[in-house]
């Protein structure tokens, strides 16, 4: 078995090392701490990223982008992560939809979108699919009850489609310039069969941004409310078939579920490093009752616990990567998407505890990544999620659920 | 005898403040407006109206116009409190603690007369303890003296008139924003270290040299991690009169801790009302919230986690209580009914675990609103996490109760 890195990946692997330690670093804390839901967010830092083709990984060559391949894009999403976790999200979930776009999209919607995508160091991609009353639902579609899931309702009029609805949450929402919107369009059936998914530009007439979601971790990443009033898409932005929504993502490698299994679990990946690397230097400059913290055994066992869970996930992220650019599906993207939470939080919750309250303050990069790991719950984690995984397991055929936060 | 029956006076008291909680705390605190800033300042109008409500003054005896409630009644009461807003609750246990040990134990006859009526008549007189917990980080040491100690003291002077002079700084006190009186620890004989020469001062706020400082901020590279209110103190040549002095000179009656310990299962009893909000506030959720098919608390996964919840929490209260009932009765443990053990660490210790881990539980059936700054749940989780990463949290208290276990007896510092 061989471990090592190919020249391609080593690249990729140092480009983001340092564009993560000189770039990211230095601004995560400070954009954390703006107030607000939108404020935290930066464009030259997404314009910077873009230009050493951390924006568009994913792109095929063929296509002009870098084409880097799964093990890269997790390596670089982790070294990004370790300088800041969301802004890290910022830049990968822009591959998610690179993924699909290549895999699903007519020759046409290429044209028409992954160009403009390419050429402009700003333009961000998100997929609506959450509702106030459809999130677990259209992850994991109960099989009892047909209608749940999303409702935002797609009709048929002439060369159009007349949507009407909300999403909620939605990643990149406020900053995005194109959106994969699943809609309803056929209400009698499943989301399976009844949910058609559509490419709508931020300029689509009787689309809008709604509330900007102001949260306590993950501040930078972007989330926020779509609104659809009668808004018009030219039937040439459906993406797949009508009633294909879930065939858009179910199984394959190149966009929807298993990058996003992949991305999550490659992210935290590199806040574990990131809380490993703060706890061993805090550890080593630090005492107490007149011994430095590295020689307490009980702070001894907190880091090599942390650096267990670590390198496991570590050594986990990196086979499903492998697995991916073999094109092998498996559990596996499900489940190291759901260890990635267990070892995100339990790691970040040990670099806080080696650390301490000192004089009823705390240090405030502690705090941050304990905030961004609990992003992982439900995203990662929360029991649909690892429902999913079993499903995977059982070698039941999965009822397609829809993801891709 | 066991009995854990609650007399009609705790639970009517505990009825009326549950109500204040819910009519009057929880629409100013949960507000979607106030609970988005990463600031956010003590509700002072809400902690007058429970001081007028007689919760400042919990556990002052009824003689000295109290509510005369011991350390279970005081737990009972903060919880619901707690449940509410965790700063209110802090803020008025520190004072309702301090003034049972000055008013109902520790001033003579004349410094009662001096001091009582100002405090018992003001609902806005806070009290502070301006000095460190002697057994703060001790567990560090586990099993060996105790280390130099470096951190910050007071220290007085006796002046020829008798009256002291202090100096020094603390960088955190609790209440110190609010104090009309402080309650402070000095050094007064040099000579001696640890609890031996120690001595105890009354200063009021308006003594000349004493200056409250900022408080800890939410933002920046360290941010504010404590309950209540709090920020530093400095006295510099700050001078009271001889009558000030609390007990003996050299021989602090606070020096051993004790007052500090008696606090502790109350502080806890605030730790587990944040949990039960968040506990509660799922349980109302996942009644009402349709996925799946069905109202989410009817599946298996939602159902073992509420369980979950619900073991931790009752734990938790029996603890806590069975540490302020031990306190409330020290003869428990000569007569051999309770164990000589630490029995408020182990209280303090398992709540703030069992509280986090409730915390977490219950904004995960929030799915993404757990995480969403305009609602509660991320703030329970937040204070949850300050009460279990505190100083008096960490593997330092689990070493003290694991000397205890030992009947390890620490020697004097060197």
């Amino acid at each position: 078995m061989d471990f090592s890195l190919n020249e391609e990946q080593r690249h990729w692997q140092m480009e983001s090392r340092k564009f993560s330690d000189e770039e990211l670093r230095p601004l995560s804390l400070k954009r954390d701490q703006i107030e607000g839901g939108f404020e935290p967010w930066n464009w030259e830092i997404i314009e910077k990223g873009s230009r050493l083709g951390f924006r568009t990984l994913a792109v095929p060559k063929e296509w002009g982008g870098p084409g880097a391949d799964f093990v890269s894009q997790a390596l670089v999403m982790a070294e990004l992560a370790r300088g800041d976790s969301a802004m890290s999200k910022a830049f990968s979930q822009n591959w998610k939809w690179s993924h699909l776009i290549a895999a699903a999209c007519t020759e046409d919607q290429k044209e028409r979108f992954l160009k403009p995508f390419l050429a402009n160091h700003r333009y961000v991609m998100g997929r609506g699919i959450t509702e106030p009353n459809a999130g677990s639902d259209n992850r994991l579609p109960p099989e009892d009850d047909p209608k749940a899931g999303f409702r935002l309702r797609a009709e048929r009029k002439g060369d159009e489609w007349i949507l009407n609805g909300e999403k909620c949450f939605i990643a990149n929402g406020s900053v995005g310039s194109l959106f994969f919107v699943d809609a309803r369009t056929n209400p009698e059936a499943n989301i399976k069969q009844g949910g058609t998914l559509f490419m709508v530009p931020k300029s689509t007439p009787g689309f809008r941004i709604g509330k900007v979601f102001n949260k306590r971790g993950w501040r930078f990443y972007q989330n926020a409310e779509l609104i659809f009033e009668d808004a018009r898409v030219p039937h040439a932005n459906v993406v797949g078939n009508v009633g294909g929504a879930a065939a858009t993502s179910k199984g394959d490698n190149t966009g929807g579920d298993l990058f996003g299994d992949l991305e999550l679990a490659a992210n935290a990946l590199g806040v574990c490093d990131d809380a490993v690397g703060m706890a061993m230097a805090f550890s080593r400059s630090h005492k107490r009752a007149g011994r430095y913290l590295f020689e307490h055994q009980m702070v001894q066992l907190k880091l090599t616990e942390m650096h267990a869970l670590t390198e496991a996930l570590r050594s986990f992220v990196m086979r499903v990567a492998w697995l991916h650019d073999r094109k092998e599906t498996s559990a596996n993207a499900g489940l190291v998407m759901n260890y990635s939470c267990d070892v995100i939080q339990r790691v970040t919750r040990l670099n806080m505890t080696v650390h301490g309250a000192e004089g009823c303050l705390m240090n405030a990069r502690v705090d941050k990544l304990v905030r961004d790991a609990m992003v992982w719950t439900h995203l990662a984690a929360d029991t649909v999620q690892r429902m999913k995984s079993f499903r995977k397991l059982s070698g039941k055929k999965a009822s397609a659920g829809i993801s891709g936060d | 005898m066991y009995d854990l029956h609650l007399t009609p006076e705790q639970l009517e008291f505990r009825d009326t403040v549950r109500d204040f909680v819910e009519n009057e705390i929880k629409p100013a605190a949960l507000h979607p407006d106030r609970l988005q800033p990463f600031e956010k300042p003590l509700l002072n109008d809400l902690v007058d109206k429970a001081s007028q409500m007689g919760l400042r003054t919990l556990a002052l005896s009824e003689d000295a116009g109290g509510a005369g409630a011991d350390g279970l009644t005081s737990c009972i009461v903060l919880e619901e409190l707690a449940a509410g807003d965790v700063d209110i609750a802090a803020v008025l246990h520190h004072t309702s603690l301090l003034a049972h040990a000055l008013f109902d134990q520790l001033l003579t006859a004349s410094q009662r007369a001096q001091f009582l009526p100002k405090f018992a008549e003001d609902d806005r007189c806070h009290l502070a303890f301006a000095g460190r917990d002697p057994g703060a980080g001790l567990g560090w040491s586990y099993h060996r003296a105790p280390a130099a100690e470096g951190g910050a003291e007071l220290a007085a002077k006796k002046q020829s008139n008798g009256d002291w002079l202090i100096t020094g700084s603390l960088p955190f006190v609790a209440n110190a924003p609010i104090a009309k009186v402080f309650v402070v620890q000095v050094r007064s004989d040099a000579k001696k270290t640890g609890a031996s020469g120690m001595s105890t001062l009354l200063v009021p706020r308006d003594a000349a040299g004493l200056a409250v400082g900022d408080s800890p901020e939410a933002t920046g590279p360290a941010i504010r991690w404590h309950q209540g209110t709090g920020a530093s103190v400095t006295f510099k040549d700050c001078r009271v009169p001889a009558d000030h002095l609390v007990g003996k000179e050299g021989q602090s009656p606070l020096a051993d801790g004790m007052l500090l310990a008696h606090g502790v299962p109350q502080m806890a009893a605030i730790n587990l009302g944040l949990g039960r909000a968040a506990y509660e506030a799922a349980v109302d959720y996942t009644k009402i919230r349709r996925q799946g098919g069905r109202n989410i608390i009817e599946h298996q996964a939602i159902g073992g986690k509420l369980a979950d919840c619900a073991i931790r929490l009752e734990l938790a209260r029996n603890m806590i209580w069975k540490a302020a009932w031990a306190f409330d009765h020290p003869d428990a443990v000569a007569d051999r009914s309770l164990p000589g053990l630490p029995l408020h660490t182990i209280a303090r210790v398992y709540t703030a675990e069992a509280v986090n881990e409730v915390t977490l539980l219950a904004a995960e059936c929030f799915g993404a609103m757990g995480v969403m700054r305009d609602m509660p749940l991320q703030k329970y989780v937040h204070d949850g996490f300050v009460f279990a990463h505190a100083e008096e949290t960490d593997d330092a208290a689990k070493l003290g109760i694991a000397e205890a276990v030992a009947g390890y007896e620490r020697p004097l510092a060197a």
